[in-house]
């Protein structure tokens, strides 16, 4: 085979081979690649919200566990309690009476 | 679980409050060149006088301190609200200390006045503080037992899948559903039924009228109480279907409010 065949069918091969890379997209847009790649990574190295803490005496939102049942139960208990505070709050204000004055 | 109303919308109260702020009588102290000894009947008056603003000064701070505490408003409407009851106190501190140096009985018969007078702002204004509070808690109570549910509703599903018969417990969770979309329902009318009301400044039917009001807020929350305690007797009827610990399956004591 003569030697300028070889060399045609080497820089065939060797286009063939750009080609699948260029196809395959690892060369493509390497910058685009290397952000792409970073946004995963941002992403996965960005700290899951948080959720709120709970108030009140709650337990966290997620246990379901028997203890934190009875927290929870123990927790609306004391409000409920606390409400009647409130209650006897407002019938007093309504029923208020004030000091007689002279003039 | 149907979600509870996350704030309560309570702006026109601070309205309000902020609106017909006291009026106090301001009048000059008459000239004179010569001291008027403060009589017997005078010091009667300024006694009474700084017992009343004493009172409601105490009653205002009260209600500061409870407004802070409240959960579902903005932070915005309890700084206003706040804004409001001190400049109130301010007021009456100023009058108190007004009322406490006069000499002339004339100015000092004014300044008594300015008390009486005063007393239809402050007999609407803490009933409706104190409205916006209990039903700001009721919200919360609301919500923690929604999130409770919530939970419930977790272990109810599991208990199902392991074969357990859960039927009346899920009838329970239905009603613990309906008894808290109740109680919010009848907290939001009973902010929206006392926030609008406005002093009567002595008009005897709209006094009448705002006194039904309240009592109509206050018969609201007394509602929404019950729902609330319905709704804990459900979560105790579930508590005790899935073998939680016994001791969390006992309602609480209710105290039940009477008019007095």
């Amino acid at each position: 085979m003569g030697t300028a065949i070889k060399w045609i069918i080497a820089l065939i091969v060797i286009a063939a081979l750009a080609w699948m890379v260029w196809w395959s997209g690892w060369l493509r847009g390497t910058g685009a690649t290397s952000q792409s790649a970073a946004v995963p990574s941002a992403a996965s190295s960005t700290v899951a919200a948080t959720p709120p803490a709970p108030t009140n005496g709650m337990s966290a939102d997620a246990d379901t566990s028997d203890a934190a049942l009875t927290q929870d139960a123990a927790a609306v208990d004391a409000q409920i309690s606390a409400y009647s505070v409130d209650a006897t709050n407002i019938s007093s204000s309504m029923s208020d009476t004030p000091v007689a004055q002279s003039y | 679980m149907q979600k509870t109303p996350s704030k309560i919308a309570a702006l026109v109260l601070v309205g309000t409050l902020l609106a017909p702020a006291l009026a106090f009588a301001q009048t000059t102290a008459t000239a004179s060149s010569t001291p008027v000894a403060v009589t017997a009947k005078m010091k009667t008056a300024i006694s009474h006088a700084d017992k009343e603003i004493t009172r409601r000064i105490t009653a205002l701070n009260d209600l500061d301190t409870r407004a802070g505490q409240m959960q579902k408003v903005t932070d915005a409407f309890k700084q206003s609200l706040k804004t409001a009851v001190e400049g109130q106190v301010a007021g009456l501190t100023a009058l108190q200390a007004k009322i406490d140096a006069d000499t002339d009985a004339a100015t000092l018969k004014t300044d008594v006045q300015s008390v009486t007078q005063s007393y239809r702002i402050f007999a609407l204004v803490v009933p409706q503080g104190r409205i916006a509070a209990a039903a700001d808690r009721i919200v919360t109570i609301t919500g923690m037992m929604t999130t409770l549910g919530t939970k419930l509703q977790t272990r109810l599903a599991a208990a199902q899948s392991s074969g357990t018969d859960v039927s009346k417990l899920s009838m329970a969770l239905a009603d613990l559903g309906t008894k808290l979309s109740d109680a919010s329902a009848q907290a939001q009318q009973s902010v929206t039924i006392s926030a609008t009301l406005v002093p009567d400044q002595g008009d005897k039917t709209k006094m009448a009228a705002n006194t039904a009001a309240l009592k109509t807020a206050r018969a609201d929350l007394a509602t929404a109480q019950k729902d609330i305690v319905a709704g804990r007797k459900d979560i105790a009827t579930i508590l005790k279907g899935l073998k939680v610990n016994p001791s969390a399956t006992s309602t609480p004591a209710t105290t039940t409010t009477t008019t007095p």
